[in-house]
């Protein structure tokens, strides 16, 4: 009898039993391409087992490790749930490529030289270096120890925008009130890769695109708001 | 919490190992992988009322994490994200782990597993990486048993060609 491929594929794989298997194992004995046919399926999960079989004696990572062992909590303040329409993937790309996402918690963001944000009556504000970069800093400055993403009107008239902390700490969106920069919104994750960093973008851009009023800010109008002091 | 939910809690952290394999088997990144790993496990942990004690917890996992990379690549492809893997070692931190990362990920096994496509890849994942039966794999993927098997012979063969044999 002839074993077609997908057999001798369940042959290796070992779902065959009874007569199936017998038939298969009677057609290898006769035929030698077969049986090298056979044995390229092993040398390939031999191979597939050598690249990935690491994550296995690799210890776990502390992160992964907390994630399953703590109950989920909320990572974001996200302002409202009105969706309006998404901007371009230029702009997007341009804002993701620079957001990196930590854990915003006491220690990494309060302590750490001069406070970065401090609560205060209408919320968590903005202090020090990030205070300074909301109010000076373009984004297409080079970083300090802020980077700085999309700024935009929002819907109450209100100059918004976005940054990260380029310590691979907190991204998040501050918006100016009075003569101060309200930080609206902070991600929180711990470290991570690119997929971490990306949700992390995504979630602040749920928010951006709740609050944005028309289109975000190009170079000139950021830095014509920036001159003019935000007002 | 149950002593049933806490039980399930102490399968999964047993998991997180296979599960890290999936992962870069499916994803063929070594951050992504955690970080898809991550999201499955917060989503599982959220999800336990869905899981019936007694039936295969991995396939269950194997499913959410396949799940949470789908997510993932479906809003990369929305973003117009392009997938460029030889970036991502330079954006982890530690130099010694991003020369690990990158070293690994450049492997010939990895890189033909990056080309396959999506559909190919989990099946290879589930069936060649991780050992499911077919019944199992077809189960975690939501499709009939007969269209895993055409896919995992698809998958092979193209792994077979780009690999040399596999020799």
């Amino acid at each position: 009898m002839s074993v077609d491929d997908e057999r001798l594929m369940a042959f290796a794989d070992g779902e065959l039993s009874g007569t199936e298997r017998a038939e298969v194992e009677a057609a290898l004995a006769e035929d030698a391409s077969l049986r090298e046919k056979l044995a390229a399926h092993q040398r390939l999960r031999t191979r597939l087992s050598g690249a990935f079989d690491g994550a296995l004696s690799e210890p776990v990572p502390a992160s992964l490790l907390s994630a399953a062992e703590k109950p989920r909590t909320a990572e974001v303040v996200n302002l409202a749930d009105r969706r309006m329409a998404r901007w371009s993937v230029r702009e997007w790309g341009a804002m993701a490529a620079s957001v990196v996402l930590g854990l915003f918690v006491g220690v990494g963001v309060m302590s750490a030289q001069a406070p970065l944000m401090s609560p205060s009556p209408s919320g968590l504000v903005a202090r020090g270096a990030l205070a300074d970069a909301l109010e000076t800093q373009l984004a297409s400055d080079e970083a300090g120890a802020v980077r700085i993403g999309l700024s935009f009107r929002d819907t109450d008239g209100r100059y918004c925008r976005t940054f990260d902390l380029t310590d691979g700490g907190t991204a998040g969106l501050a918006c100016r009130e009075g003569d101060a920069w309200n930080v609206a919104m902070t991600t929180a994750g711990a470290g991570g890769g690119e997929v971490r960093q990306a949700a992390a973008s995504e979630q602040i851009l749920n928010a951006v695109n709740a609050m944005i009023v028309g289109e975000p800010l190009d170079a000139t109008s950021e830095a014509q708001a920036r001159d003019a002091g935000w007002e | 919490m149950t002593s049933a939910a806490e039980q399930t809690r102490s399968d999964i952290v047993a998991m997180l190992p296979r599960l890290r394999r999936f992962a870069r088997a499916l994803t063929g990144q070594m951050a992504d992988a955690d970080d898809i790993v991550q999201i499955a496990v917060e989503r599982a942990l959220m999800r336990m009322d869905q899981y019936q004690p007694g039936t295969r917890l991995d396939s269950w996992l194997f499913s959410i994490v396949r799940n949470a990379w789908i997510d993932e690549a479906r809003s990369r492809t929305r973003r117009g994200k392009v997938f460029a893997p030889a970036e991502l070692g330079e954006q982890v931190g530690n130099d010694g782990e991003a020369e690990m990362h990158a070293k690994l990920e450049a492997d010939d096994v990895w890189s033909a597993m990056r080309k396959l496509p999506e559909e190919q890849r989990e099946a290879v994942a589930l069936v060649c990486v991780e050992g499911l039966a077919y019944r199992e794999a077809a189960d975690a993927l939501g499709v009939p048993i007969g269209t895993l098997t055409s896919r995992l012979a698809r998958g092979r063969e193209a792994l077979q060609m780009m690999l040399g044999g596999a020799s």
